[in-house]
């Protein structure tokens, strides 16, 4: 199990040392996006063989258990669709002078570190490490986010760093407050920030200071994940990054920001009183939700509005995580992957638009559906993704997490949730109709998508309909997951 | 090392830092701001090294040396850099608020560190956990500062108040957290601001200066 | 109460009724030599207040008895002071009184007098003196406060003579950071409320900068004299509070001997002096702040006073 982990883990190192050496090109690109699919292969086979057990790897350092291989593999679908529809991307932009040599190098470079940088931050044991792995994908970023040398791209790169920066830091000082606490109850010094050690001292910890520990954390990777009141830089950064960067943060840095959060609920449950952090993720969630679908209704831009879009679905996460109970759990995860899948192939298309048409203003794309087949229906899809119709697996999630807040006496919570994200809904079918729908002006560009898009696209759809149908062999991962957060073991 | 010389040096050193942090709301010249951060830096040093000593942790030691290469040379020089292609002796932009309400914000945010950290002294009342509330009120003042501050280098300078004081509470609390962590923090907060410098180059390239106020194109 | 206290309190009036204008004429000497300049002796002040004794008493027309009044409510009040305040002895004659805040509140006496007196000339120098020292009047005085009282939380009690004594017997207290933090408090206030430089420049002859000077400018004679006597004795007693606090030695004790007394005498007068020459000294490399800076000043000075406070409350010994 460890070399299985170890190689999903330097698999993308590799790929980014390579294209550091040798610069951009095809070949590099698709040793990535093979790097990908390498990650993909062993997060599968890891599922297969963890059930509900956990494992300890590199001296307490790794933890290989259901939720970490769920999110390996949610990480792994979503960098292969990225890497592939990069290929094609990157291609097309140094044809045009979007980008020189040295800029595609760096993308090529740090877009697999970036990927494995989550990696570690979902299978790390010890939660120093995953803060320093949180923070790494914050400064890989930077310069992804950067990467068309733009005044808004810097605009953004700058709120981005600024921002999340110090939310880290803040999530760094809440780490701290806990290993204090654990420290205090008597945790040795070098396993005292190990998961495993501080649920099995959870019950004892000092109440107030694992309550300002809680808070600080839910603060800290609140920011990361786009949370009220710490999202500003979220619609900026998603909207300015190249695509399929912009796929990757969207589709699966901010689950992996709210999967450090699930992990760390229990102990500050066990330690604080399970109020606590359940009332601070609600109100944090359903601020969210309501900011991003007020935004929705207001945006006119292409990009900010998928970033939105998934600002909202982060707030509907956190409301779940606060329920807590194993159906929630289950459903959170089952929604993280559908939505990640839905994200992807949305920016993938609108990432092509953007490239065709040089603007992500919706007042200057009109009429998609009548000039590309393949994009106009991967949108229209990817759209039907998010408003959560059946039969992709998002109607399926939802529904899950309301019969979850149901049962867990939430039922405000609900109504408010489903009135806006009803308001979401509304406003995300609305700017949807005026891109696809309609005739086509007589000038506008025509739209081909390179090869390696169209088929991360269609890869892309394929499986969030597979998933939709049948998410059976993911459904007693989800379960396992779930089961074992509920509480310390 | 007699106990009450420990005491006398970390009561000093955390007193320096929150000096050093109340002299960087008052003085408004970029240089100084970057001088009085090496300062603090050496103050914090001066925690793990003051109790490495008297603990007789050669670990503690060897972190604290790398503390004090890391926060009171490095960063610091690295904020020079940044700053060397401006006109030199420039003063901030007026902060969004005058020096005197800032001073006395800051002495109400240093009430509230005290306040708010209640808590752990109240668990552990150690020599080293007692100086906790200061480093605290460091972070507070940091994140005032990053908030009022409309230069670029301003906004850094806040950034790196911020994480020493975040650093010197994990001194005083824990002895410091796991050599692992420590390493993989110490790394992270260079490259931070090793980003945040090539940032203000290119802010100061596209924008003509490095003055945040500039920065309005994004929103809805 | 013995006859030695009473005798030790008469001798601190004295020296400091005597000893002001000699510590202005040595401030002022001081000034001279880094300056190059020969001065004019140490005696002059004294030369000073004997020519102003002799001259015509003038009053202007339209002012009422604030005016006439208040140079002998400031002198009054300072000399108030010099017998309040444990300057040669702590067990002085008034002992029970001299405590932080009858201190604070009888200085702040004087302070009001005069800016009354300033706004009572009618002339729009002396309101714009008044109004000038009262902005800094209203900083100064809770810095004050803070500082002093940061030095006696390790004492808990509130007499100076009390905190005097403690800082005898164990000098480690104000070798500590909420030594460090009032001593440069005090250091600020006491700038401020004398009116030296940087706020405030006795020299100047320029009256839009002036704040101390402007209001006393219509004041000739004898009046003149009880003012400029009464500032000196202000700015002594200021200077040994600060030296006794923070370097008792040589004060006598409670019930002190013809020996002690003298120690006492000639101990204030070195330490003050040593203060003022390091005064006059950094006047001579500092120039005169801003009016609007002046508040930026007195605020990081009442930051101080707070930080010491609230770190004498929080580190424990």
């Amino acid at each position: 199990m460890t070399e299985l982990m170890m190689a999903s883990l330097l698999a993308p190192v590799a790929a980014a040392g390579l294209t550091a050496a040798l610069g951009w090109s095809r070949l590099s690109a698709t040793v990535t996006a093979i790097s990908a699919a390498v990650i993909l292969f062993c997060s599968i086979a890891l599922a297969t063989r963890v059930g509900h057990g956990v494992h300890l790897a590199a001296g307490g350092l790794l933890r290989i258990d259901a939720l970490a291989t769920f999110m390996l593999i949610v990480i792994a679908v979503v960098a292969l669709l990225a890497t592939v529809a990069s290929i094609g991307y990157l291609h097309t932009e140094l044809a045009d002078g979007h980008t020189d040599a040295a800029g595609a190098r760096l993308y090529g470079t740090l877009t697999p570190a970036f990927v494995a940088a989550m990696e570690l931050a979902v299978c790390a044991n010890n939660i120093g490490l995953i803060w320093v792995a949180i923070e790494a994908t914050t400064v890989i970023t930077a310069f992804l986010v950067g990467h068309h040398r733009t005044r808004n791209a810097l605009e953004a790169t700058w709120k981005y760093v600024i921002v999340c920066s110090v939310g880290i830091a803040v999530a760094f000082l809440g780490t701290v407050l806990l290993y204090f606490a654990a420290r205090h109850n008597g945790a040795a010094a070098a396993e005292a920030l190990n998961l495993d050690v501080l649920m099995s001292h959870a019950g004892a910890l000092d109440p107030a200071v694992t309550r300002l520990a809680g808070g600080l954390l839910l603060i800290g990777y609140g920011t990361k994940a786009g949370l009220f009141p710490f999202h500003t830089w979220l619609a900026d950064a998603h909207s300015q990054a190249p695509a399929p960067v912009s796929a990757l943060m969207s589709g699966v840095l901010l689950s992996v920001a709210m999967s450090v959060l699930i992990r760390l609920k229990p102990i500050i449950d066990a330690g604080a009183g399970t109020h606590f952090m359940r009332n601070g993720l609600l109100l944090t969630g359903l601020a969210t939700v309501a900011i991003a679908a007020l935004l929705l209704t207001v945006t006119g831009d292409l990009k900010r509005m998928l970033a939105y879009s998934s600002m909202e679905n982060m707030g509907l996460i956190a409301v779940a995580a606060a329920a807590g109970t194993t159906l929630a759990i289950a459903a959170l995860l089952l929604h993280v992957v559908a939505h990640g899948l839905g994200k992807t192939v949305l920016f993938i298309a609108g990432g092509q638009l953007q490239t065709t048409h040089q603007s992500t203003a919706i007042a200057d794309i009109t009429g998609v559906l009548q000039r590309s087949r393949l994009i106009g229906t991967s949108f229209a899809v990817g759209v039907i993704i998010l408003l959560g119709l059946p039969p992709f697996a998002m109607f399926a999630s939802e529904l899950a997490i309301a019969r979850a807040l149901a049962e867990a006496n939430l039922g405000l919570v609900l109504a408010v949730a489903m009135t806006l994200i009803a308001i979401g809904f509304v406003a995300l079918a609305r700017n949807t109709t005026r891109l696809l729908l309609g005739a086509a002006p007589a000038d506008a560009p025509t739209i081909c998508p390179p090869r390696s898009l169209a088929f991360a696209l269609v890869a892309g759809l394929a499986a969030s309909l597979a998933l939709g149908v049948a998410a059976g062999p993911l459904t007693d991962l989800m379960v396992a997951a779930a089961q074992q957060l509920e509480g310390p073991r | 090392m007699a106990p009450s010389t420990f005491a006398l040096i970390i009561d000093f050193a955390s007193g320096g830092m929150l000096l050093a942090a109340v002299l960087v709301v008052w003085r408004r010249a970029l240089r100084s701001i970057v001088t009085l951060l090496a300062c603090q830096g050496l103050a914090l040093a001066a925690i793990p090294i003051a109790a490495g000593a008297y603990l007789g942790d050669t670990a503690l030691l060897l972190v604290g040396v790398a503390v004090l290469a890391l926060r009171a040379v490095m960063l610091p020089w690295l904020l020079r850099r940044a700053l060397a292609a401006e006109p030199p002796g420039r003063r901030d932009a007026t902060p969004l608020m005058n020096t005197a309400s800032s001073l006395l914000m800051v002495a109400m945010l240093t009430l509230v560190a005290f306040a708010v950290t209640r808590p752990l002294t109240a668990l552990q009342s150690t020599t080293l956990t007692d100086a906790v509330p200061t480093a605290f009120a460091v972070i507070l003042i940091g994140l005032f500062v990053m908030v009022t501050r409309r230069h670029a280098v301003s906004q850094a300078a806040g950034f790196l108040l911020l994480d020493n004081g975040i650093a010197a509470t994990a001194f005083l609390l824990t002895d410091g957290v796991p050599m692992i962590v420590e390493l993989g923090v110490s790394l992270d907060v260079l490259f931070a601001v090793i980003v945040i410098g090539i940032l203000t180059g290119r802010l100061r390239r596209l924008f003509g200066a490095a003055d945040l106020d500039e920065l309005q194109e994004l929103r809805d | 109460m013995t006859v030695m206290a009473v005798v030790a309190g008469g001798a601190q009036l004295l020296t400091v009724t005597v000893g002001a204008p000699l510590l202005i004429g040595l401030m002022r000497q001081v000034r001279a030599a880094w300056e190059g300049r020969g001065g004019g002796g140490i005696l002059q002040p004294w030369r000073d207040l004997r020519k102003q004794l002799g001259k015509q008493q003038i009053i202007p027309r339209g002012t009422t008895v604030v005016f006439t009044a208040a140079p002998l409510i400031v002198a009054a009040t300072s000399i108030l002071l010099a017998a309040i305040v444990p300057i040669v002895a702590t067990g002085s004659p008034l002992d029970p009184v001299a405590d932080l805040f009858a201190v604070v509140g009888v200085l702040f006496l004087g302070t009001v007098a005069l800016t009354l007196a300033g706004i009572d000339t009618g002339t729009a120098f002396g309101g714009m003196g008044a109004s000038r020292e009262i902005t800094i009047a209203a900083l100064v005085e809770p810095t004050i406060l803070l500082a002093v009282f940061a030095l006696s939380i390790p004492t808990g009690s509130a007499n100076l003579g009390a905190l005097m004594a403690t800082t005898l017997s164990d000098p480690g207290s104000v070798a500590s950071l909420t030594g460090v933090l009032a001593f440069v408090a005090l250091v600020l206030v006491i700038i401020a409320e004398a009116g030296r430089l940087p706020v405030d420049n006795p020299a100047t002859h320029l009256e839009l900068t002036m704040v101390h000077e402007a209001m006393v400018l219509e004041y000739a004679g004898p009046r003149l004299a009880l003012m400029e006597w009464a500032s000196a004795m202000r700015l002594t007693v200021l200077l040994a509070l600060l030296a006794n606090l923070f370097l008792p030695w040589g004060i006598a004790a409670d019930a002190p001997t013809l020996l002690q007394v003298l120690t006492g005498v000639g101990a204030i007068t070195v330490k003050v002096a040593v203060l003022a020459t390091a005064l006059a000294t950094m006047e001579v490399f500092m120039a005169k702040l801003r009016l609007f800076r002046v508040p930026e000043l007195l605020a990081g000075s009442f930051l101080l006073g707070l930080l010491a406070v609230t770190s004498a409350n929080f580190f424990t010994r």
